[in-house]
């Protein structure tokens, strides 16, 4: 078990003249024994940060410390990392015995039949011990997913690192497989680096969770903390789903007025003090569908899609496009001219220019979140 | 964290990415380009002059396209051609027909001459003939089938002779056997070397190295065995000067028995190297990355990634290898006959320079097919025995 030291970490790649900045001054801590989620775009950074770690791509600078040891320059197989692939890299020819047993065959540490028998615990604990004479090919995505933690697990590695381990699963299996290695993870209490792009998948996994977009760290913080606090609009707009609905409002007085006769009067105005415009972040679960006349949004439903327990409602205003959750029962016909309004608490304001946040949600408790959490996982 | 609810989030992004809702203001991800790229050539480079041409040529073929004239033609044009396709008669034979050439040939060339290998070496050939063999009546008129040779039956008399009383045969079966047994396993282990070599990522100029090997395979079996002649000549021979300049003493490449063997296998190492270095050099490149990764983060040393991955990754290439390589040695001719001449007293004399010589020499048709036919027999024992020992698991 390790605690994970980055520091100003900076991956480039390609030679003089056209380079790619893969990941920028990156400062992150990942305590002994935690869940680390690393989230976000495709092509942000993610995938090269883990590699970094693992020690199989060389870093343009900055320092990697394993509890306070630094490993920047040590080869991967100095680093006592376990690592699971995207495509699980099982080695084709050999046996789930085999692959399993592999790290440990090859050092002098152990006896054929101490291995043999650690393999067989592993085999039992991953639900796999029936399968150890077969060969890769010959099993589903599921059990490779399994092969592959099992390699990764037996070694007793100090860090964890997994690569979208569950991105070539299907939806079911996922969440299936999704408990199982948070439960494998508390269990062990390795310390775990875990990549995807799927920020429900993150949500639902991190102890904490690192946002990543072009190769820069956004925020790090835990579920609650990213979903109500997020530090940009990049963040509010990657965490949610469905996203946050945006507008870019002119602030007159005490009311922010935007496209499609937007308007909303502000109860605090010291938030948008000096501001004569500003981006205004709703989530759709906050929406409101009220009263003709009263809501702050007029639009126009466009689609609306039953969900069962609830319904997702597009809708236009003016220029934009909105999403709200809805419970089940409010069905305006697809068309309709509707008003939605949201309280102050649940209002997200950003910069214009810089995109950071100004405000974000302040009320006490938080039910949305709870439902968030509820639904989308 | 009931599965039941799983469909909530996928749900929605499967309609978004169907492009229902093109102008949504709230998925920034999609809308950034991955990376960021920081590109110093300079991207409207192209002269003046060429640009505008461009833009003027464009928009003309984009008017003509979009003219109802041009779409009427053109959607003429395409039910033609439909049509036509529709039109084509369905010949039930014709997909045989197309193969026929193949099989033609491989009965003319092949087959025939195989199965009248096995049919001659039962007989004498006591020269040619022009009687007729059989004639068939096809009523409106006549088949007449020559008999091709004069023949006469021997029955396993060869195969009894190869066996117990040919000694030539059999010093030409210890001297392929020779070559084969140094051969094949040099063949083996400089091939996969200077495939890895080839396939390290530190080595520059790679593609004039692998052409450099690879470039015997393409010159003339005779030819080349001519300048190794010169090459290796005691005498007046380049390598033997070149030994004595450096203080080693001269080599008596072709006179001596054992070197003269040595001598082809160089010969017949250097020609072949190159096709066994890209098959395996190929092989290589399909071993996954990421399995070396996998090694790498497992634990596993340089050697160990090698022994571990890359050998049985390469498994089924080494043995083509292996398999290609003890059917050429088993074959080897034009070496012995053109460097050698078989010599010295029949010490590199192979069992094709023997089939040889009996069948066009001394004209022993019969006796060479039977020479031939074992010679087919041994090597399909040898190749079936490394498929089997080579390609299990
Ligand atoms: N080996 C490489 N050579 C060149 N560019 C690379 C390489 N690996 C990754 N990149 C670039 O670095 C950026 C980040 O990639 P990656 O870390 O794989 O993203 P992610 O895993 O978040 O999708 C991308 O722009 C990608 O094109
Ligand atoms: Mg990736």
């Amino acid at each position: 078990m390790a605690t994970i030291d980055i520091t100003k970490l900076r991956k480039e790649f390609g030679d003089e003249g056209e380079q790619i900045v893969a990941v920028e001054d990156l400062d992150l801590t990942i305590e002994d024994g935690e869940f680390m989620v690393f989230v976000g775009p495709s092509g942000c950074g993610k995938t090269t940060t883990l590699r970094c770690v693992a020690g199989l791509e060389d870093v343009s600078s900055g320092s990697i410390e394993f509890d306070g040891v630094d490993v920047t320059d040590q080869r991967a197989r100095e680093r006592n990392v376990a690592m699971v692939f995207q495509n699980y890299a099982l080695y084709p020819h050999m046996t789930v015995r085999k692959n399993i047993g592999f790290p440990l065959r090859l050092s002098t540490k152990q006896s054929s039949d101490e291995i043999d028998e650690r393999v067989e615990e592993i085999a039992t604990l991953l639900g796999i011990e029936s399968l150890l004479d077969d060969k890769p090919k010959e099993l589903s995505g599921g059990q490779q997913q399994r092969v592959a933690l099992g390699r990764a697990i037996i070694r007793d590695p100090e860090v964890f690192l997994m690569d979208e381990p569950l991105s070539n699963l299907d939806a079911k299996l996922r969440s299936v497989m999704r408990t199982e290695l948070q439960e494998l993870q508390q269990e062990l209490d390795v310390t775990t680096a875990y990549v995807t792009h799927d920020q429900v998948e993150a949500m639902a996994m991190g102890d904490r969770i690192a946002i990543l977009n072009e190769g820069r760290l956004q925020q790090v913080g835990d579920a609650n903390e990213v979903y109500r606090s997020p530090t940009n609009e990049f963040v509010a707009g990657f965490i949610g789903s469905p996203s946050i609905n945006l507008v870019t409002a002119e602030v007159d007085g005490d009311t922010l007025v935007g496209p499609g006769n937007f308007e909303y009067v502000l109860d605090d105005v010291s938030w948008v003090d000096g501001r004569s415009r500003v981006r205004v972040g709703v989530r759709p679960e906050d929406m409101h569908l009220v009263e003709d006349g009263a809501g702050s949004m007029p639009s126009e439903v466009t689609v609306v899609e039953h969900m069962g327990n609830e319904n997702f409602l597009y809708a236009r205003m003016g220029e934009v496009d909105l999403t709200a959750r809805v419970p089940s029962k409010m069905r305006p016909p697809e068309g309709s001219r509707v008003r939605f309004d949201f309280d102050e608490e649940d209002l997200y304001l950003f910069d214009v220019d810089t995109q950071e946040s100004v405000k974000t949600k302040t009320g006490e408790t938080d039910v949305g979140y709870e439902q968030y959490v509820h639904n989308s996982v | 964290m009931a599965p039941t609810h799983s469909g909530g989030g996928s749900r929605f992004r499967e309609a978004s990415s169907l492009g229902r809702f093109p102008v949504r203001c709230d998925r920034p991800p999609e809308r950034r380009k991955p990376g960021i790229a920081r590109t110093t050539t300079d991207a409207g480079s192209t002269p003046r002059g060429e640009g505008e041409r461009a833009v003027i040529l464009n928009t003309i073929q984009s008017r003509v396209r979009t003219s109802p004239a041009y779409r009427a033609i053109a959607d003429q044009v395409r039910y033609r051609r439909q049509d036509v396709s529709g039109t084509v008669p369905k010949i039930p034979a014709l997909p045989y027909l197309y193969i026929s050439p193949f099989f033609v040939l491989f009965a003319v060339f092949l087959l025939f001459p195989t199965v009248y290998t096995l049919y001659l070496s039962f007989f004498n050939y006591l020269g040619a003939s022009n009687e007729v063999l059989l004639t068939v009546d096809f009523v409106v008129f006549q088949l007449t089938i020559p008999q091709i040779a004069n023949l006469q039956f021997v029955g396993l008399d060869h195969y009894t002779r190869l066996l117990f009383q040919d000694s030539l045969f059999h010093q030409a079966l210890f001297n392929t056997s020779f070559i084969f047994l140094v051969q094949v396993p040099l063949m083996v282990v400089l091939g996969l070397a200077t495939a890895l070599v080839l396939d390290a990522k530190f080595i520059r100029a790679k593609s004039v190295f692998r052409t450099l090997i690879a470039l015997p395979v393409a010159t003339g079996l005779v030819a080349y065995s001519t300048i190794f002649l010169l090459l290796f000549n005691g005498d007046v021979g380049v390598i033997n000067y070149a030994l004595e300049t450096i203080g080693l003493g001269r080599v008596p490449w072709l006179s001596d028995a054992w070197w003269a063997r040595i001598t082809l296998v160089i010969a017949v190492t250097w020609r072949w190297l190159g096709y066994n270095m890209i098959i395996l050099l190929a092989g290589l490149q399909t071993v996954p990355e990421q399995l070396y990764e996998a090694a790498e983060v497992d634990g596993a040393s340089r050697w160990q990634k090698f022994r571990f991955v890359t050998l049985p990754q390469l498994r089924p290439v080494l043995l083509f290898v292996v398999v290609s390589s003890t059917i050429g040695t088993f074959q080897i001719f034009a070496e012995p006959y053109v460097i050698t001449g078989g010599g010295p007293s029949n010490a590199t004399i192979t069992i094709v320079q023997y089939i040889y010589n009996q069948a066009f020499l001394q004209l022993n048709l019969g006796y060479a097919s039977a020479v031939s036919v074992a010679l087919v027999i041994l090597v399909s024992i040898m190749s079936i025995i490394q498929i089997r020992y080579g390609g299990a698991e």
